[in-house]
């Protein structure tokens, strides 16, 4: 060992502890750099990966699901545990018995009517079977539904099981009635019929969803 | 210097391929914990399928019950008997999938939809001529007779009553078959590859017997 190594003078000391303290300074920095990347690195990667989970979980598993028993229905009007016995050749007063204005279930005539479009008014004890069939009747009053707005209805339900009327003195512009359950409607564009459609068309609701809709009476003023 | 940049571009390296394995990983948890057989939805084939054929043997039904009622050669009646018992009875099948899924009856889109989607990639059957966009949806489905078709059934009788019948339902079952044909390459569900897979066979011996019950009425 020299001397001049072993004795070094006060300002090369300060000179080594303050290059010494700066190396500290750049380590630490370093580190925390480093550790500021893996921190955001790590974070994307993380983010990544649940988003991965997420995205393959919607696409695999399903689009959003309701059960059509739990579609909500707003001003919906339920008659439940309706009876339905075949009564020929004596009517029924369905706003008597069951309260309704335009029928939505009850005792009905053997005859069911024959699904379809009508430009008449057809006879409800025939309509009511084909709602028993599973059927959804929409009716309208011809004193307030233009043209257009028929042509929109007809165009807004499905070609089998329903059936599309006139109903004069009906206490809605529109209607639509299943088994057990109605709306009224002041547009033909209210929301509310597609919901009443997956709710209640050919409806395990209805007494014997999915029996024949033809084949039986066909009423006044078919049109398709 | 030199060291500190190896010591970077060995993180990077590893965070690079730990994101890779992560995000693999994540996609095959995030498949299989959405169930190996996820129930249909209300978009996909296999409800399309159940619906459409649903107002496919409907009227396959009709039309057998109208003929019943205009023949009495016992041939034609067994015929019709047996098309509309079983296509009744295959409708209820399809009638409650759609319950058992918990789907709506009504289809949220146009008929047929379904069967214009794109047939799956790897499918060996891809080649299999149908238009590849939604947008082709034909207006009228594969084989059902028009109203005015079955309006003209009504009028008639005998020979002529059962000829046109057979000519309407060669042609119903020739659609059926396209039909149960577009969800078997589109689908391994198997209560419904089941069902398409025996209308198949059952509608394409039909149609041979028809078009025999045909030729002896020329």
């Amino acid at each position: 060992m020299s001397e001049s190594a072993d004795r070094k003078t006060t300002k090369q000391q300060r000179a080594e502890a303050r290059a010494e303290k700066v190396r500290a300074h750049q380590q630490q920095e370093a580190a925390r750099k480093r550790n500021r990347r893996i921190a955001t690195v790590s974070g994307a990667v993380g983010g990544a990966a649940v988003l991965a989970l997420v995205v393959t979980f919607v696409v695999t598993s399903a689009e959003p699901q309701q059960r059509p028993q739990d579609i909500e229905i707003a001003g919906l009007k339920e008659f439940p545990n309706l009876p339905a016995t075949h009564i020929d050749p004596s009517p029924v007063d369905y706003q008597k018995s069951y309260g309704m204005e335009v029928p939505a279930g009850g005792d009905h005539s053997q005859i069911w009517l024959n699904c379809g479009v009508y430009n008449q008014p057809q006879q409800n004890e025939n309509a009511v079977h084909a709602l028993e069939h599973g059927a959804v009747w929409v009716t309208y009053d011809p004193q307030a539904a233009t043209e257009a707005d028929v042509e929109a209805l007809r165009a807004a339900i499905p070609d089998q099981y329903t059936i599309l009327s006139p109903y004069p003195g009906q206490p809605a512009p529109f209607m639509a009635s299943a088994w057990g359950a109605q709306i009224q409607m002041d547009t033909v564009s209210d929301d509310r019929l597609t919901q009443f459609i997956d709710r209640y068309w050919k409806s395990p609701n209805a007494p014997e969803p999915g029996a024949s809709c033809s084949g039986a009476l066909q009423g006044p003023g078919l049109v398709a | 210097m030199s060291h500190s940049q190896r010591s970077t571009g060995l993180t990077a390296f590893v965070v690079t391929v730990l994101a890779v394995v992560l995000v693999a990983g994540s996609l095959i948890i995030g498949r299989t914990s959405a169930g190996a057989d996820p129930q249909p939805t209300t978009r996909s084939a296999e409800a399309g399928f159940a619906r459409d054929m649903q107002v496919h043997h409907d009227q396959a039904v009709e039309m057998s019950m109208i003929v019943r009622d205009l023949t009495e050669s016992p041939d034609i009646r067994l015929l019709a008997y047996d098309i509309a018992t079983s296509q009744s009875q295959q409708a209820g099948q399809m009638f409650g999938w759609l319950a058992t899924w918990g789907l709506p009856q009504a289809s949220p889109e146009p008929p047929m939809t379904w069967m214009h989607r794109p047939i799956p990639q790897g499918d060996s059957h891809a080649a299999h001529n149908l238009p590849a966009a939604v947008g082709e949806v034909p207006a009228v489905m594969p084989g059902m007779a028009t109203r005015a078709q079955l309006d003209e059934l009504r009028t008639l009788s005998g020979i002529a009553a059962e000829r046109m019948f057979l000519e309407l339902m060669i042609a119903h079952h020739e659609g059926g078959v396209d039909m149960a044909d577009a969800v078997l390459e589109r689908s391994d569900y198997p209560v419904v590859t089941d069902l398409a897979g025996s209308i198949t066979k059952a509608q394409q011996s039909e149609i041979q017997l028809m078009e025999e019950l045909l030729a002896a009425r020329t």
